[in-house]
């Protein structure tokens, strides 16, 4: 039998750290949400809805359907080709596949935009190689819906097929064996057994990939696409009314919670758990001679699209340059300084709720449930939701109150992020540790310390890299509280490419990219060693 | 169609080492072989070999006169009608128990179909958990969705890896049986792998005993138990007791042979018997008895029924009953 702990052994006063964390991310979720609702019917309002609310509607619907579809043709083929198949570059690409992450969506949009430009690269090698002139063919302009929506899937893919690679590969050999016994060829056996049991799993990665593409705004914005995120951040910046872009980040937020919510619906009472409990490792079929260079090529071609032309256009243009013409020192020095600050901040929350989850209190919950809705809103929602609250405190945003501001946004953001991998350290520790240390005595406030404690602390490592990077390559909050004149690598990148300063850009963006490469490269390095059933 | 499954020579080797090692062994239409042996034997692997997962790198498998394996050539596992009942009963998660059993009919027509799902359906007891989803069902009902989904499309022979092992002890009696009549009933090639030799002289006809690879014995089951052909082919089904040289009574001796092998169930307790012991220990098994037993240079296990186990010290005769008495050539 457990002992509830919180039920007699934990005052209230162990109480009060977790229902501040919570408060603390809750709030700019519910200022934004209350604004929205209760006061943001202006004159600019009335001209948004009127004229631009539809728009708006229609563009992120249609960006977030486009960028679904291409992730999960992206991600899921490739997932399955990599856990089931031996061909050329298997091993490579099973890790490669997801470094894609790396790149945020807006330094992946100034890549392809310089490189699919009608002075770029591609178009000037299609011109070289048939003779044409410019005016002579049809070459798709990434500056489109469909252009942003695949710039967006380029770098969001590999949330899918992540989760996806992780399905297939938990999934029950047995499973599969069984269906090609009841006479099921290999191809019926992917659609009507292994893709079902793994659809969750597909849907949870989907659904981070319809979250970060809903709260993209640089890429967006760049692209020339009128998205909700896009009109949010301008209803702030052009009309001067938070209500009115609170008013529009209401819409998002409603948008994003039906997904959620027809993702639940559809699944149904099918059960997903999977029955087996017996793991082998996956007996690879060798994909033969043809249909193995198919593969490889698939491969290939996703991460070329997705990292080696981007981010190589990225150090070509950096080395180019020469470092001529950009100022980026003072900006990395900055950007280190804000984003430590913010992962510091979102740590410390982070751990509080980590350790609290074993408590199972209804505070806990709510600190819980408050990290991953921080998670699924937009920066920019979150930066009007602090905004608002510092229009009501005695104090104006400027200097350092921006920045506390954003350390706090950051925070909210991304929490979730960092009480990931520190539950995950506490999940894989005994329960009964707990139990042991009771048992020799130590009170619960020892137990936290001594126990409890240096066991998240295994996974803080990991937490405190996701948070520093994320925090650095946020752009949106960072635009709309950082302090005048006070840029970002992420501001600075940018403020160049709006320039249409792209060579400029590409310097920043790449030292972006590659800060994001350190978290990414962890977590492939994570899951190539973690498989249930494999040789422990 | 009911034929025989044949294996002839069956060798699968993993980087040099023979998993499974010149297996020969033919499966009868309607009859139920265990395969016996215990963990590494490549029990799993000989299974595998005839469901098609794995292809022979020597010997062949045929159904009929149809073959099925051979080096170089494994029919695909969709293309050979052989049924599959894992260990842990693999049901496809999101599909009713029903549909789950129709997952193997889709070359039939619906309405075919339908009437076959509920006669398995129906055969196997669950008509009022068609509808439930594999989580909502216990432990005997996975296994028996599992039974009625393999012989719904009326394959041509049916394996079972440790199609029991996963069940609660006082549940698997009854849908053994259950499982094993259907199985009987389908009148083709079955082979189950156990690990379990009680399992294997309780419900199989013919026992196959695996040992390294090889096959140490095959045939009915009680002639395997009383027959056994090596030392290691008795001691797969149940422990025995050895003497040999010089520990031999010499009354056994001339008796039996120079080298026996006597089941404990077949050392008899007879107050006249020559050859004497006297009883160190006592314990109970459960139904029986067993008495460790000393004579002169030999020790003896015994099982004996609770009426019949003297105390621990009496001393006795014991003489051998020859239906449990083996001789070996040279081991």
């Amino acid at each position: 039998m457990e002992l509830k702990a919180s039920a007699f052994s934990a005052p209230a006063f162990r109480q009060i750290p977790v229902l501040l964390a919570g408060l603390v991310i809750a709030l700019p979720v519910v200022i934004v949400l209350v604004s929205g609702l209760a006061d943001g019917s202006g004159a600019a309002w009335t001209h948004i809805r009127e004229t631009l609310l539809l728009r708006y509607l229609i563009g992120t619907l249609c960006v977030l359907v486009i960028t679904a579809g291409l992730a999960l043709l992206m991600g899921v083929p490739t997932a399955w080709l990599v856990t089931m198949f031996r061909f050329p570059g298997r091993g490579l690409f099973e890790w490669l596949l997801v470094l894609p992450l790396a790149a945020p969506g807006y330094v992946l949009a100034y890549a392809w935009a310089d490189l699919a430009g009608v002075a770029g690269p591609l178009q000037a090698a299609l011109r070289d190689a048939t003779g044409w002139s410019a005016r002579d063919y049809w070459f798709p302009d990434i500056s489109s819906l469909p252009g942003l929506a695949f710039v967006l899937a380029c770098t969001l893919y590999p949330y899918v097929y992540l989760t996806a690679r992780a399905a297939f590969i938990s999934q029950s050999v047995c499973t599969m064996e069984a269906a090609r016994s009841l006479g099921a060829s290999a191809s019926r056996t992917f659609w009507s057994v292994a893709l079902p049991a793994a659809r969750p799993a597909i849907a949870a990665g989907l659904a981070l990939v319809l979250m970060e593409a809903a709260a993209d705004y640089g890429a967006a914005e760049f692209l020339g696409v009128p998205t909700l995120t896009f009109g949010i951040v301008r209803a702030w910046k052009s009309f001067g009314e938070p209500a009115a872009a609170a008013r529009l980040a209401f819409v998002l937020l409603a948008l994003i919670l039906t997904f959620v919510i027809v993702e639940r619906q559809a699944r149904g009472r099918a059960g997903t758990q999977q029955s087996s409990t017996r793991w082998r490792q996956i007996p690879r079929v060798d994909l033969g001679r043809t249909a193995g260079m198919g593969a490889t090529a698939l491969c290939t071609t996703l991460f070329t699209l997705a990292f080696v032309l981007p981010v190589g256009r990225l150090v070509w243009r950096s080395l180019e340059a020469g470092g001529q013409g950009t100022r980026v020192w003072d900006a990395l020095a900055n950007s280190v300084m804000l984003a430590g600050a913010g992962a510091a901040f979102a740590f410390i929350l982070a751990l509080i709720i980590a350790l609290s989850i074993r408590a199972k209190g209804p505070l806990a919950t709510f600190a819980r449930i408050a990290a991953s809705s921080g998670y699924a809103i937009p920066g920019a929602v979150l930066a009007l939701g602090a905004l608002a609250a510092i229009s009501v405190l005695p104090v104006t945003l400027s200097g350092s109150i921006g920045l506390v501001a954003l350390a706090w946004v950051y925070a909210v953001r991304f929490t979730a992020a960092g009480t990931e991998p520190m539950a995950a350290a506490l999940a894989r520790a005994p329960k009964s540790i707990g139990h042991a240390a009771q048992s020799l005595g130590a009170s619960p406030f020892r137990r936290t310390f001594a126990v409890d404690l240096p066991v998240a602390m295994s996974g803080a490592a990991a937490a405190a890299l996701v948070l520093f990077v994320e925090a650095l390559k946020e752009l949106p909050a960072t635009l709309m509280l950082r302090p005048f004149n006070w840029d970002t690598l992420a501001v600075r990148a940018y403020a160049y490419a709006s320039d249409e300063r792209l060579a400029a850009a590409a310097l920043p963006a790449l030292m972006i990219t590659m800060a994001g490469l350190l978290p990414v490269i962890l977590l492939s390095w994570q899951i190539s060693r973690a498989r249930p059933g494999g040789p422990a | 169609m009911t034929a025989n499954l044949d294996l002839t020579g069956v060798t699968r080797r993993y980087a040099d080492r023979a998993v499974v090692d010149g297996v020969t062994l033919s499966l009868k239409p309607g009859e139920i072989t265990a395969l016996l042996g215990g963990s590494g034997a490549g029990k799993s692997t000989l299974l595998r070999l005839i469901a098609g997962l794995e292809p022979v790198d020597a010997g062949t498998i045929q159904l009929g006169n149809h073959t099925l394996s051979e080096p170089g050539r494994t029919l695909a596992p969709e293309k050979r009608r052989i049924g599959l009942i894992f260990q842990d009963f693999a049901l496809f998660p999101h599909l009713t128990a029903a549909r789950n059993v129709g997952f193997g009919l889709k070359h039939l027509p619906r309405d075919i179909a339908a009437q076959r799902i509920q006669h398995w359906i129906g055969m196997l007891g669950l008509s009022d958990r068609a509808e439930a989803y594999p989580h909502e069902l216990s432990g005997g009902e996975q296994q028996r969705v599992a039974i009625a989904r393999a012989l719904a499309p009326e394959p041509d022979a049916i394996l079972m890896d440790e199609p029991f092992s996963g069940l609660d002890p006082a549940l698997s009696g009854s849908v053994r049986e259950a499982a094993l009549s259907a199985v009987r009933a389908a009148n083709i090639p079955a082979l189950m792998v156990t690990h379990d030799p009680a399992e294997a002289l309780e419900n199989a006809d013919s026992i196959a005993i695996l040992s390294h690879g090889r096959l140490l014995q095959c045939g009915a089951a009680d002639d395997v138990y009383r027959r056994p052909s090596s030392l290691a082919a008795a001691r797969a089904l149940g422990s025995v007791n050895v003497l040999s040289g010089t520990a031999v009574p010499a009354e056994w001796r001339t008796l039996h042979g120079p080298e026996i092998g006597v089941r404990p169930e077949g050392v008899l307790l007879d107050a006249q018997a020559p050859v004497r012991v006297r009883v160190t220990s006592r314990r109970l098994t459960g139904p029986l008895v067993r008495l460790a037993l000393e004579g002169p240079g030999f020790t003896l296990q015994s099982l004996v029924s609770h009426e019949a186990a003297p105390r621990t010290g009496t001393e006795t005769g014991v003489r051998l009953d020859p239906a449990l008495t083996f001789t070996f050539a040279s081991e």
